[in-house]
């Protein structure tokens, strides 16, 4: 009778000793660096999520009640509308991210050396800004009185800053703050990510005739699925808990951008504006399968976890 | 440049309201819980005004200077002043003071705080200042259930001195919650100079303001007499015309009705001037109105408004140069008597129920309210009318005398506070964001306000419904 783990090695056609030694060794050695992380996951993911959880199911009193929170939550005029905003803000800065990030990782891998480490850094400097500064920043670039480029707002018929903010352009503004702050990190990783795939690979790709765009759209991208799924799963899971950008545009308009744009705002104005803790809960428990049933997609298209040796 | 110094700021001060609330909240406490000489110094006047004012607040209130103690306080930038007045005024009291944003744009800070507060079962302030004058009316219902009897702690020889329009706005279920610290009707702002230069008489109903709207936008193109952009345009121009969108406030019923003929009128009223440009959808606050119409443009003619306007806006926020801006009467709707106008702001004290000073507490608002500078000018100015009656006085008596104004705006402001239209009732819910998002975008991309009204009744009623009212909307 095989275990699990050893019919799986069989399959794949390695010795089963071999493969349980080396398993072994690499969880006793992942143990020391998962260890001091172990406490904030507790406190600060683990232990809020079960409290949500119980908040989500349970009245105001404690009292078990079902999925009502979550029907109430539902038929909350502003439930749809934050949703919707959310999901086409997501699905906006997911492509834009997938697309620029990956072609921009890839063209940064074909060049030299030094230039490439210039425009790394270069395209990394903006996620140097924390996220509410980042926003602050972008508040002025929309603003045609103030913005270095104010030509260009002129050129989306943008007069007012009132014109920039106009509702139907917010979740392309969002996500553009999103992309400008957050792409250079990801270039950053996939470019380490592309420096994985063994160098006689390329080599023996070029001497069968392959270019550049062969190579970089053949062998490179492929090899580098993995972290652009797990880039994906990461970056939806920010983008439906959007909050902060239009938060403060909130503000900066002056209430013209409603403070339940987006459903994390609603989850917050229910809390604390209502006190309706429990309605609030359901809606973050809501966050939390979506991001949750995307991770599990992701994870299943990709074999993110697969483990190929 | 300046001006953009100044949006930096405010924006500034927004995004670490929002990112770091905490520290934004302790460091002014503890920085300013030993106030400094500067504060006091420059607030010669009222702390010497201390010993006279307890007389003339009257002893009814049994809060003199015995107060003892610690007291938290929490208000607003413009409130600061007040509160560090009043710690070197008394010794005794240990004050701890805490800033916070309390912006009339449907902020949550305070809904955020007192829930909190109340979860934890401790760490309620005695006093707060707030400048969205519908918090009171939350904060004294459930599950908030924060603000004290106000009548009870001030005395009724104190608060008769309010007018009667203040005291029943801050009245919520028969019980007095919150004392006003100034009253804000509003009134029509003029730029004399200009109206004299034109040759144009001041208007005196809305039917004659309008008219010359019209005049305005073929003759001297660029001009305004008005804004729509504010997130309180509704309480300028609907509260003023007794339009009801939140009248008949019982327990928890709400009449909304844009339907209303006082609503539509001034809805039809308004378009064309919306259309021609002299009543833009912009708001004053914002850097393009005042790079358009501000500062060495000069491009307001008129401005219905409320009484703090008077520096607030014309002199800070626009610059514009002294000896042109006045005020005038409130503007009727046609011949209907009597006039009545509308309100904007006039933040109220609330003292918690929570309190364990609450001699203090009554003692701060007390002093706050008929004691502080009745100085309408200087660096610590009061910047709006004040809500009790012999401080007010004093305190337009002064403003008769500034030089800033091309004639005297007394008369004007005085008048309108007894004009406040009582059928407006405040609401647990902020209605001024719905104004923003459903109206004032809609008037930007080109859309009239009459079309725009059955959208703002729709978002009115769902924010109420959403609060726990039932709405009748006819």
């Amino acid at each position: 009778m095989l275990t699990p783990a050893a019919q799986v090695t069989r399959q794949r056609g390695l010795p089963a000793g071999r493969a349980r030694r080396k398993r072994g060794l690499g969880s006793g050695r992942g143990v020391g660096f998962v260890v001091p992380y172990l406490p904030f996951l507790v406190a600060f993911g683990i232990l809020p999520m079960i409290y949500a959880l119980t908040l989500a199911f349970t009245s105001h009193k404690g009292k078990f009640i079902g999925l009502k929170n979550f029907t109430q939550a539902g038929n909350d005029f502003r439930f749809g509308p934050s949703f919707e905003h959310v999901f086409l803000y997501t699905a906006v800065w997911l492509g834009t991210l997938i697309v620029f990030v990956v072609g921009l990782a890839l063209v940064l891998h074909g060049r030299a050396g030094r230039a490439s480490s210039t425009f790394r850094f270069l395209y990394y400097i903006p996620g140097a800004l924390a996220g509410a500064a980042s926003v602050l920043v972008w508040l002025f670039m929309l603003d045609p009185g103030v913005s270095p480029g104010t030509f260009l707002l002129h050129l989306f018929g943008s007069h007012l800053f009132v014109e920039s903010i106009a509702p139907g352009h917010l979740p392309f503004i969002f996500a553009m703050i999103a992309f400008w702050t957050g792409a250079g990190g990801w270039i950053v990783v996939l470019h380490g990510a592309l420096n994985t795939i063994p160098q006689d690979l390329e080599e023996a790709a070029r001497i069968d005739g392959a270019g550049p765009l062969n190579i970089a759209l053949r062998l490179k991208l492929p090899m580098i699925r993995k972290w652009i799924a797990y880039m994906v799963i990461l970056s939806f899971a920010t983008g439906t808990q959007l909050f902060v950008e239009p938060q403060l545009v909130n503000q900066a308009s002056l209430g013209m951008v409603p403070d339940t744009w987006s459903s994390n705002q609603l989850a917050y104005q229910l809390a604390f504006r209502y006190g309706k803790f429990n309605e609030a809960a359901a809606i973050s428990v809501d966050l939390l399968l979506i991001g949750l049933i995307a991770a599990v997609i992701i994870v299943t298209r990709t074999g993110l976890f697969r483990r190929e040796d | 440049m300046r001006m953009q110094r100044r949006v930096c700021l405010a924006v500034l001060a927004t995004a670490l309201a929002v990112a770091g609330c905490s520290s934004s909240t302790k460091s002014p406490a503890s920085s300013a819980t030993s106030p400094t000489s500067g504060g006091s110094s420059s607030q010669g006047s009222p702390a010497t005004a201390s010993a006279g004012g307890s007389t003339s607040a009257g002893s009814s209130a049994g809060a003199g200077s015995d107060a003892s103690g610690n007291l938290t306080v929490w208000v607003d930038a413009a409130r600061l002043p007040d509160a560090k007045a009043y710690a070197a005024a008394h010794p005794n009291v240990h004050v701890n003071i805490v800033t916070f944003d309390g912006d009339g744009n449907g902020a949550t800070s305070l809904q955020t705080k007192i829930q909190l507060w109340n979860k934890a079962g401790s760490g309620w302030p005695d006093v707060i200042f707030s400048e969205q004058v519908n918090d009171p009316v939350w904060m004294a219902q459930q599950p908030f259930d924060f603000a004290a009897d106000m009548g009870k702690a001030l005395g009724s020889g104190v608060t008769s001195q309010w007018p009667a329009t203040s005291l029943a706005q801050c009245t919520v279920n028969g019980t007095l919650v919150c004392i006003q610290d100034n009253l804000a009707p509003v009134v029509l702002w003029v730029n004399q100079k200009l109206m004299t230069q034109f040759g144009y008489t001041v208007p005196t109903t809305w039917q004659d303001w309008a008219a010359l709207g019209e005049k305005v936008a073929k003759d001297h193109p660029g001009y305004i007499i008005g804004t729509t952009g504010e997130s309180f345009s509704h309480w300028i121009y609907f509260w003023g015309n007794q339009c009801p969108l939140e009248a008949n406030v019982k327990d928890t019923s709400v009449t909304i009705n844009v339907a209303d003929t006082h609503c539509t009128e001034m809805a039809s009223l308004l378009d064309p001037l919306i259309k021609n440009g002299t009543v833009p959808p912009l708001s004053v606050f914002t850097p393009d109105f005042a790079k358009k119409y501000g500062g060495a443009n000069d491009k307001v003619l008129m401005m219905p408004g409320a009484a703090w306007y008077a520096q607030a806006v014309f002199d800070s926020t626009l610059k514009v140069p002294a000896g042109e801006i006045t005020s005038a009467a409130p503007l009727q709707w046609g011949t209907d008597s009597p006039v009545t106008t509308g309100q904007v702001g006039g933040g109220p004290w609330i003292i918690s129920k929570h309190s364990s000073n609450p001699k203090a507490a009554a003692d701060f608002v007390l002093w706050s309210t008929t004691v502080f500078n009745p100085d309408p000018t200087g660096p610590d100015a009061r910047p709006g009318l004040p809500g009790y009656g012999p401080l007010a006085t004093s305190w337009l008596a002064g403003m008769a005398q500034n030089k800033y104004f091309a004639a005297d705006p007394t008369p004007a402001i005085k008048a309108a506070a007894n004009q406040i239209w009582q059928g407006w009732n405040l609401v647990t819910y902020p209605d001024q964001p719905v104004w923003s998002n459903t109206v004032v975008t809609g008037l930007v991309a080109g859309k009239s306000l009459s079309s725009l009204m059955p959208a703002l009744g729709n978002g009115l009623s769902q924010a109420a419904k959403a609060a726990g009212y039932s709405v009748v909307s006819h």
